[in-house]
């Protein structure tokens, strides 16, 4: 059963910490999230690390550069790799982030906004489910940090996101820092804006740091996650009464194994006591 | 003067937006972009609203083209630090990395990719080298063992002896390279990145334990090492005049035992 896999906190899985992870079997880590990108394709001695661990350790994968809001075709071969992969790994399933990264053939590396617009939606809506009918497992959709709205808009980032997943009809990987960092940087309360969110598309939740650039805070990955975000993921956690797992993302001045092992636990301590705290209530409703 | 307009109306808005963001990741007048970051929507032919958009968030838009370069730069100081001490100082390191982004040639979504992709246009533009004969082959040396010791894992061939006979051909490992360079640019460092003039031989292999390693071989060994690969050593030893053949046969026997070699067959 995938809730009896994935639960709890995971770790992504870096390059510095790969001759650790290999060599500790009881690491804690109840599973590992991966970016094919990273490991399609590779070779060496930390490849066949990486993939050691994927053999035995359970993974959940998150690509980066597919372009989903794009409108560069797919890479056939990538994608054929991509779902050999998937397969290896055994993952429930597949994130990527609802953004685009590629304009006529070129891949900028970013995970750069799209266009908050009714064409925009129905064009990532296509692209979405395309993608979906190609690969081996569930698609999950990631919302992003974004700094800027891409040209004028004709509804706001919640009502895009929800009108993509809800026509797409894929889940959602639900990124706690990017809405918190997007309220910084416009304003907004971030549970009055998961309030208005398709909380039952949730299969998966990102947990982050982040840091303020002059007037705004950008999501850096490069940083501890900061109290509020861990209270936002476990008021998150309440509301959706069921223990999805949650990703700690660390791809910044990272630190040694031990130091994020640690910072593992303790937001592995918040989410048991925010899942404990959602059985409680759940049990007086039904008492 | 009014910039050119690149846009077409007929073209999806969305896909003009994004290539308006592109624009301004990867343009190179950054004095321009910062006056007015509306310049990019406007070369696509977009609609006021959207120009408007770009001016209204400027300080974003703009962080928007620093945290991508920065994306996209940083595997290039990272890969290429004697490239860049060598052109730094001349005022030519973002000059050239710029005439890379500019040339819009990074497809692949794979991150370890872009450095092979700045070696590759180097290579076919050769950009710098009326002034710096030595830089595609200074650039190719600094990525070399990265890219020998990330090489594709790949099945050996079957079948391979480990001792060499004088009928035998040399079978390299698939990740090991065999390099002729016009300068010593293996020597060169951040401290001192102009090289030697002087004809250098490398070899590049993995080891067992996964990092690779570069040897200097003297121009006969090299040969021996290229031309014994499909003719039999003992006649390559023989044309290349090599006085000693034990001495080539022991530095064969330790070169596939480092794993540089995969085996020895006889010629098909």
């Amino acid at each position: 059963m995938t809730q009896d896999r994935f639960h709890g906190v995971g770790l992504g899985l870096r390059r510095p910490h790969l001759e650790e992870v290999a060599r500790r079997e009881g690491h804690g880590v109840p599973f590992w999230e991966t970016c094919p990108e990273n490991v399609v394709g590779d070779g060496g001695r930390q490849h066949r690390l990486a993939c050691a661990i994927l053999d035995r350790d359970p993974v959940l994968t998150h690509g980066l550069t597919m372009s989903v809001g794009g409108y560069d075709p797919w890479d056939e071969t990538y994608l054929q790799d991509l779902g050999d992969f998937l397969l290896r790994t055994g993952t429930p399933w597949h994130s990527e982030h609802l953004c685009f990264t590629r304009v006529d053939a070129n891949c900028l590396h970013e995970l750069l906004p799209l266009p908050f617009t009714r064409e925009a939606a129905r064009h990532t809506i296509a692209r979405a489910r395309d993608l979906q009918s190609r690969l081996p497992v569930p698609l999950l959709l990631e919302n992003i940090t974004y700094y800027a709205e891409l040209g004028a808009s004709d509804m706001d980032e919640a009502d895009f996101i929800s009108t993509v997943l809800e026509g797409a009809d894929v889940g959602w990987l639900l990124d706690i820092n990017n809405v918190y960092v997007n309220a910084l940087n416009f304003g907004f309360d971030p549970k009055a804006w998961l309030s208005r969110m398709p909380l039952d598309r949730v299969s998966q939740m990102h947990i982050a740091g982040h840091k303020k650039f002059g007037n705004l805070t950008i999501d850096t990955h490069g940083a501890d996650v900061i109290d509020p975000v861990i209270e936002l993921m476990q008021w998150t956690l309440a509301r959706l009464g069921r223990p999805v797992p949650v990703l700690l993302e660390r791809d910044n001045h990272i630190p040694d194994l031990d130091a994020l092992l640690a910072e593992r636990a303790q937001i592995q301590a918040a989410y048991d006591a925010a899942y404990d705290a959602a059985l409680a209530s759940a049990e007086a409703r039904h008492a | 003067m009014p910039e050119a307009t690149t846009g077409s109306g007929s073209e999806p808005r969305t896909l003009r937006l994004q290539r308006a963001m592109a624009s301004l990741v990867l343009d190179a007048d950054e004095v321009a972009l910062e006056a007015d970051p509306g310049r990019v929507a406007r070369s696509q032919a977009l609609p006021g609203a959207d120009q408007q958009a770009f001016r209204d968030q400027a300080e974003a838009m703009l962080t928007y083209r620093e945290l991508a370069r920065a994306s996209l730069i940083e595997p290039l100081e990272t890969m290429f630090p004697v490239t860049k001490a060598l052109l730094e100082p001349a005022g030519a390191w973002e000059p050239c990395v710029q005439a890379f982004l500019e040339a819009r040639l990074i497809r692949s979504g794979q991150y370890r990719d872009i450095a092979p992709t700045f070696l590759g246009w180097l290579a076919s533009t050769r950009w710098g080298q009326d002034r710096w004969p030595f830089l595609l082959e200074l650039a190719h040396v600094e990525i070399l063992e990265v890219l020998v010791a990330r090489f594709p894992d790949a099945a050996r061939p079957e079948g391979l002896r480990a001792e060499p006979t004088p009928e035998d051909c040399i079978v390299l490992d698939p990740a090991t390279q065999i390099l002729t360079y016009t300068h010593a640019v293996h020597r060169a460092s951040e401290a001192s990145p102009v090289p030697e003039i002087r004809p250098t031989h490398l070899i590049a292999y993995r080891l067992a334990d996964g990092d690779a390693r570069l040897l200097e071989l003297t121009p006969a060994t090299a040969a021996l090492l290229v031309r014994a690969q499909d003719r039999p050593l003992g006649e390559v030893a023989a044309a290349l005049g090599l006085a000693g053949p034990d001495a080539a046969m022991t530095l064969l026997k330790d070169l596939h035992r480092d794993g540089a070699i995969a085996g020895f067959q006889t010629p098909t």
